[in-house]
């Protein structure tokens, strides 16, 4: 068995390369990027052999854009901490709904409530666009168009079902029975919500938190629709480099390397929580 | 310490009825087990009376008082799962406290009685151990304590030895006795274990298909069950049960079995002539070598842990199980006969499946029709 | 003994090995079976059992040692070419395929008349009482049902071997006592060799000649089910067989006047006329003041000239009665097989006969003797 074996490790490594290469090289070859001058990226053939600079990152910083024809203001920063703000807001919003109406769907079982929880889900199928243009409409009309609060309530249509979804699938694996003890011991329902099930799905609401973090941040319709340019995170923000002098290469690499820093951070120490939330899961009861 | 009182419940999912007019008293300080099949129904109605299920119909009264609309906490309930329902997240001692930190005791006072029960179950040396870090008995151990703490005044104990090896459920059979009496609790016990019902109740109420077929001392379901069903739910091995055809004549009542006669009790005279079923435990039942044994040829020996059983089958093709103490003489393979304890004979009638009473002395079953 | 049919030499069973989570699964395992003989090994999860049976069938490889049948080394073969036949504790059969179907599959190979099949399924179906269930398939029978009809698939076969794993587990309870004498007077009369892999001791002891009591890789004893009852070679086999459990208690041994004492604990002594032990083990003893003893719960007499225990628990079980009592600073359990009536807290007499005491180096573990002789 042993030869064999060998053979298997040697195809089963070549595999994970190739993947690894196809996923990977984007952002390896972005990073490149955010590190040239337009002029080097442009060159032809595309070379790997060029002098670093941090020029890009230092015009994005300061936001001064420079280019040779004129030198223009941009506002990433700016962008950089909408998207923050956005992102935290919905997912903290939709975590203080979400948590307890995902309990409420997991634990009671009410007429119309696997109705309820589908519709709720059913509005990540439908197209953005289709909620768009009434939205706008209404968001004038009431004053919401352009402010955070209106944004904030509109990035819930993405993290409120993903929220619901995937605690109330954590809610559910908890078994009844540790409630019910908890219960009979002599604790109050919300005792119990509080000191068994929260702390026991915790894994998995931090997890669904972090997702619906990661799907706000990378919302891009509804802040281009509803948002000026003081409300506009990174992912509309990187439209400006795109200048009536040509397209600005180096710092919209750089730009995109800024603002898939913090979630790329958050993926990798999601990784190992999941890990963790998955093994704890295994030992419920 | 309330008496324990179930008045016409019943419990319904959906369309399936699980509990069906259920009935019951336990008195007070006494240990009452539900025995049934899985399926039966008993979890469900230790979850009725622990307020986890709520019935469609019917009373649950503790000490006198309804508790259908009292929430859980409030009921004064002690209840040990079947999968131990450890909060992972606690340390044991954590768990065994919980009961006791909801009353808001001091934690002088939470300590010591955790440390009490603790000791009572020999588990005050894994107190500071997560549940994931015990052994399956000290897992089980952990979750009695926890059901004991608060030294309720009533018990629920819902097949607590089910997941523990064969070994410590013997153990914790003979210590559970005691640490109840200690208690002076009304307990519940839930079991699937014939041997556990026998052996901790001082009443088994046999529960089948959502209703409770029959209720009373572990003498009473042993030696008069109510029914087929029941007499083969208790015993190991189990009952032979024997088409019989049960005639009289001046010698009394009695069937045949392989042209020999074995006398019956001469309260059963309305049975003769009926399809009836014998059914003979396999302790009632000896080799004997005289002529008026019925003659069976032996199938298999099969040594069973204080006994030896043995399969025979008589010359009409009909197996029987016998059994004796192990270390007893017997022949062990070929042709020999065996004698029936006639006294310890049961009748059922073949048709409705129930034991047919003698009719001297007014025994009455306890059947609950 | 004669001519083994299947010989197991100092087999060695590694996981990972060399791995950092290297497992020494089964150690140095010697055992010789003879044709037509059942034999059980039994132990609880982990103890190397199942590895044991698998590298038989052929699903593990063997890492050291050798197996052979009828003399003829199969451990490097395929599991096809083995000729055993297996029952798997899960079951495993063919989802597609009905109960009969699933039985006659294994009858295959032989390419019968199809009568000939039909006549041997319905006799093993008739046999594990599964013939209302024949054209089912076995997702829609019950988990006793399917472990049935996956024993019957293993028996129908014509093998030089036949192995089940766990084969009862899921019997229902009333069928089990039946079931274990109809299997056991079938293997017999056809002559069958099988091995079987169990934690039940009951279901060990019924079926099988001889039991490999097995723990921690290490096979413990192999014996007749007397002889593992009535003389067992340390304390964990002691300890291990026997429902209930054997008494075991730390002892004392004292010799003076031509008496032999065992002071237990609690102030408790049991004392012996010397010449209820033979010379060798008085001799033993002399060399052992500490060691430990075992008395079967069956062999426990109560006697109102014994030494006193206080019941603490008398259960009765229908056909025997299981009486618990605090002594010697621990409890004893005693087993009668008619209804016995002392209640709790009544005080009793044990007496514990020499014949009975088995006594154990409470250091290794291992016997030192069985009743008046060294074991």
């Amino acid at each position: 068995m042993d030869h064999m074996s060998l053979t298997e490790k040697w195809l089963r490594g070549i595999a994970l390369t190739l993947v690894v290469l196809f996923f990977m090289f984007p952002i390896f070859w972005i990073v490149l990027m955010s590190l040239q001058t337009n002029e080097t990226i442009l060159r032809s053939p595309p070379s790997m052999v060029f002098e670093p600079t941090l020029k890009n990152y230092v015009a994005i910083i300061t936001g001064k854009l420079d280019s040779h024809v004129a030198s223009m203001d941009i506002a990433f920063m700016r962008n950089l901490w909408n998207s923050i703000l956005l992102s935290v807001c919905s997912v903290a919003v939709a975590l203080l709904l979400g948590v307890p109406a995902a309990y409420a769907f997991a634990r009671h079982k009410f007429r119309g409530s696997e109705d309820i929880a589908f519709t709720l889900l059913s509005f990540r199928f439908a197209p953005p666009l289709l909620v768009l243009l009434p939205l706008t409409i209404y968001f004038q009309d009431i004053g919401l168009a352009n402010t955070y609060f209106g944004l904030i309530w509109v990035y819930q249509l993405i993290c409120l079902p993903l929220i619901l979804w995937i605690v109330r699938g954590y809610f559910e694996d908890i078994s009844p029975d540790l409630e019910n003890a908890y219960r009979i011991a002599g604790h109050s329902w919300l005792s119990t919500f509080r000191r068994i099930a929260l702390p026991l799905a915790g894994p998995g609401i931090a997890a669904a938190g972090l997702l619906a973090f990661i799907f706000a941040w990378n919302n891009f319709i509804f802040a281009l629709v509803l948002a000026s340019a003081d409300k506009q995170p990174v992912t509309v923000g990187a439209l400006a480099f795109v200048t009536a002098s040509g397209i600005q290469y180096g710092q919209i690499a750089a730009a995109v390397v800024l603002s898939i820093a913090p979630t790329l951070a958050l993926a990798l120490y999601a990784q190992r929580y999941l890990v963790e939330g998955l093994s704890l899961g295994a030992v419920k009861g | 310490m309330p008496e324990l009182r179930i008045e016409n419940l019943t419990k319904r999912f959906k369309s399936e009825t699980v509990l069906d007019d259920v009935g019951f008293t336990v008195e007070e300080g006494r240990t009452l087990v539900l025995f049934g099949p899985s399926g039966s129904g008993k979890t469900v109605l230790l979850r009725c009376i622990a307020g986890a299920e709520e019935p469609e119909d019917g009373h649950i009264l503790i000490g006198g008082h309804e508790m259908r609309e009292v929430p859980p906490e409030h009921r004064g309930i002690g209840m040990a799962f079947q999968n131990f329902a450890l909060f992972p997240h606690m340390t044991a001692f954590d768990n065994i406290a919980s009961p006791l930190a909801a009353r808001k005791l001091p934690r002088d006072r939470i300590r010591e009685d955790v440390e009490r029960v603790a000791k009572l179950l020999k588990i005050d040396h894994v107190l500071s151990h997560a549940p994931r870090a015990l052994s399956n008995g000290q897992k089980q151990r952990t979750a009695l304590a926890r059901a004991l703490a608060a030294a309720p005044s009533l018990l629920l104990l819902d097949d607590p030895l089910r997941n523990v090896d064969a070994k410590l459920r013997f153990e914790m059979r003979l210590e559970l006795p005691r640490l109840l009496a200690d208690q002076g609790a009304t307990v519940i016990y839930v079991t699937q274990d014939y041997k556990e019902a026998m052996a901790l109740g001082d009443r088994i109420a046999v529960l089948s298909a959502g209703q409770i077929t029959q209720a009373g001392t572990p003498e009473d379901i042993y030696r008069r069950p109510a029914s087929i069903e029941i007499a083969r739910l208790f015993g190991d091995p189990t009952i032979n049960l024997l088409d019989v055809v049960p005639e009289k004549d001046g010698g009394g009542v009695f069937v045949r079995l392989s042209g020999q006669r074995v006398p019956l009790d001469g309260g059963l005279e309305a049975a003769v002539g009926k399809d009836c079923v014998l059914g003979l435990r396999p302790e009632s039942l000896r080799f004997a070598e005289s002529q008026d044994g019925i003659p069976v040829t032996i199938e298999a020996e099969t040594p069973f842990n204080e006994k030896t059983v043995t399969l025979v089958v008589t010359e009409r093709g009909r197996e029987i199980l016998i059994s004796r103490p192990a270390g007893t003489e017997a022949p062990s393979e070929g042709k020999t006969s065996i004698e029936v304890e006639s006294s310890e004979a049961l009748l059922f009638d073949r048709a409705t499946q129930s034991r047919i009473v003698p009719d001297q002395g007014g025994g009455t079953s306890e059947a609950a029709a | 003994m004669s001519e083994a049919l299947l010989e197991l030499r100092s087999v060695d069973k590694f996981y990972n090995p060399g791995g950092a989570n290297e497992v020494h699964a089964v150690r140095a395992f010697d055992m010789a079976v003879s044709k037509g003989e059942i034999v059980a090994l039994l132990g609880s999860s982990g103890c190397g059992k199942t590895s044991t049976l698998r590298m038989i069938a052929g699903f593990e490889e063997v890492s050291k040692g050798a197996i052979g049948v009828n003399g003829r080394e199969i451990h490097r073969l395929a599991p096809a070419k083995r000729n055993v036949a297996m029952a798997f504790e899960g079951y495993s059969l063919y989802p597609p395929l009905t109960v009969r179907d699933n039985i006659a599959f294994a009858l295959k190979s032989l390419s019968l008349d199809k009568r000939e099949v039909e006549r041997r399924v319905g006799e093993i179906a008739q046999l594990l009482e599964i013939e209302d269930v024949l054209e089912r398939y076995p997702s829609s029978i019950s988990g006793g049902q399917q472990q049935r009809a996956s024993l019957g698939r293993a028996l129908i076969r014509d093998a030089d071997l036949h192995l089940l794993d766990e084969p009862m587990g899921q019997l229902e309870p009333q069928l089990r006592a039946l079931l274990r004498g109809r299997i056991k007077h079938f293997i017999k009369e056809r002559g069958l060799t099988a091995i079987l892999v169990t934690h039940d001791q009951t279901e060990a002891n019924a079926l099988a000649d001889r039991i490999a009591v097995m723990e921690g890789g290490v096979m413990q004893q192999f014996d007749t089910p007397a002889n593992l009852k009535d003389r067992p070679a340390n304390l964990f086999t002691g300890a291990f067989i026997g429902e209930p459990p054997m008494n075991v208690f730390e002892a004392e041994v004292r010799s003076d006047n031509g008496r032999i004492n065992f002071g237990l604990g609690g102030g408790v002594a049991l004392d012996y006329a010397e010449n209820e032990f033979s010379l060798a083990l008085r001799a033993a003893l002399a060399k052992k003041p500490q060691v430990t003893i075992g008395v079967r719960p069956h062999a426990v007499r109560i006697s109102s000239e014994g030494a006193q225990a206080e019941v603490t628990a008398n259960q009765w079980l229908g056909d025997q009665t299981h009486i618990a009592a605090r002594f010697a600073g621990g409890s004893i359990v005693s087993v009668e097989h008619e209804r016995t009536r002392y209640a709790k807290g009544d005080v009793i007499g044990v007496v514990l006969d020499s014949a009975n005491l088995h006594v154990f180096d409470t250091e290794t573990g291992a016997a030192i003797s069985h009743g008046g002789a060294l074991a």
